[in-house]
């Protein structure tokens, strides 16, 4: 019974994968990645971990692909259409390696000269929420704090990535046509406080009327 | 019979090979992205099958580590995404060759 289930869910697990690889269209491949992770979710409890099965489910296929499938809906991502070169020598190279990486697994799984101690998958004490939980707030505080400063710093550096417009601080003035830049990144020597607001049609000329066009800068980008 | 633990390594292995060819051959930045994720998830069985099958509860913290990592990690990544698609129209990566916006 357990091994039908095994085959069943590793079943769906490796064809949802293959279709995430197959699929042009992202949003395809987003939905066949939910599918495998409710299939791994499905392992997780059949391996005795419900508390892992359910934050599985609430954070990968809940939380990650939710924000996958808005960014994919946000740029509007077009199917990638079938072009020339770099995939001629790409898709053999990548079966090569894969087939590599197998050969080496299967390698491993066969010459391994004891079998592994346990054989029995464990008891419902283990992966509990109680037992989880209880090693996480004791032996295993400090990851856990650690973690929450990780979680800190990829909100700020992705608000910093995702923010229109780049530096602006508190005293820049915004000039039409111009980038959004305080005056004293263009010319270091004039302090934070001096930049004063002009109104100019170009940039050109707000750079004359700030007395900045001749300072130089790094050259413009294509 | 019950699913050895074998098994379960052999299915992770097998997801793992296929987030690393994913990677390799596509094109789309996001499509890579979620490569990644599926490699992270074949290291994830690993764990909670060694945790089982072991009966130590320590595997099963690394995954929800992992998953904090991943989601840290989409969050992130996904803002990287669309700074590049602002500056580039594109989301091809073979567009992106240079190191800079």
């Amino acid at each position: 019974m357990l091994v039908l289930l095994f085959i069943l869910f590793a079943g769906m697990a490796i064809g949802c994968a293959l279709a995430v690889v197959a699929q042009r269209n992202p949003l395809y491949s987003a939905i066949s990645l939910i599918g495998v992770f409710i299939s791994l979710a499905c392992l997780y409890v059949m391996l005795a971990a419900p508390f892992i099965a359910a934050v599985q489910v609430i954070v990968y296929a809940g939380a990650i692909m939710v924000l996958v499938v808005f960014v994919i809906m946000l740029l509007n991502v077009e199917e990638e259409e079938r072009r020339r070169g770099r995939l001629k020598f790409l898709l053999p190279l990548a079966i090569g390696l894969s087939a590599v990486l197998i050969a080496e697994v299967v390698f491993i799984l066969v010459s391994m000269q004891a079998p592994l101690v346990a054989s029995a998958p464990a008891g419902p004490a283990v992966g509990l929420t109680h037992s989880v939980g209880s090693a996480l707030f004791t032996q295993y505080l400090l990851p856990f704090e650690i973690t929450s400063i990780l979680i800190l710093m990829a909100i700020v550096g992705a608000m910093t990535l995702a923010r229109r417009g780049g530096l602006l601080s508190a005293t820049a003035r915004i000039v039409p046509g111009a980038a959004h830049l305080p005056l004293s990144l263009i010319d270091p020597a004039v302090g934070h406080e001096s930049t004063e607001g002009v109104e100019a049609e170009t940039t050109a000329e707000a750079e004359r009327l700030l007395g900045i066009d001749n300072v130089s800068r790094p050259p413009k980008r294509n | 019979m019950e699913p050895q633990l074998s098994w379960y390594l052999a299915l992770s292995a097998v997801l793992f090979t296929i987030g690393v060819t994913g990677v390799i051959i596509k094109r789309n930045i996001i499509a890579m992205f979620m490569c990644i994720e599926l490699m992270l998830n074949a290291v994830n069985l690993t764990f909670v099958a060694f945790s089982s099958f072991f009966q130590d509860v320590t595997g099963q913290l690394f995954v929800f580590i992992v998953m904090t990592v991943a989601a840290a990690e989409a969050a992130v990544g996904l803002g990287i995404i669309i700074a590049i698609f602002r500056n580039r129209e594109t989301l091809d990566v073979d567009e992106a060759s240079i190191l800079k916006l």
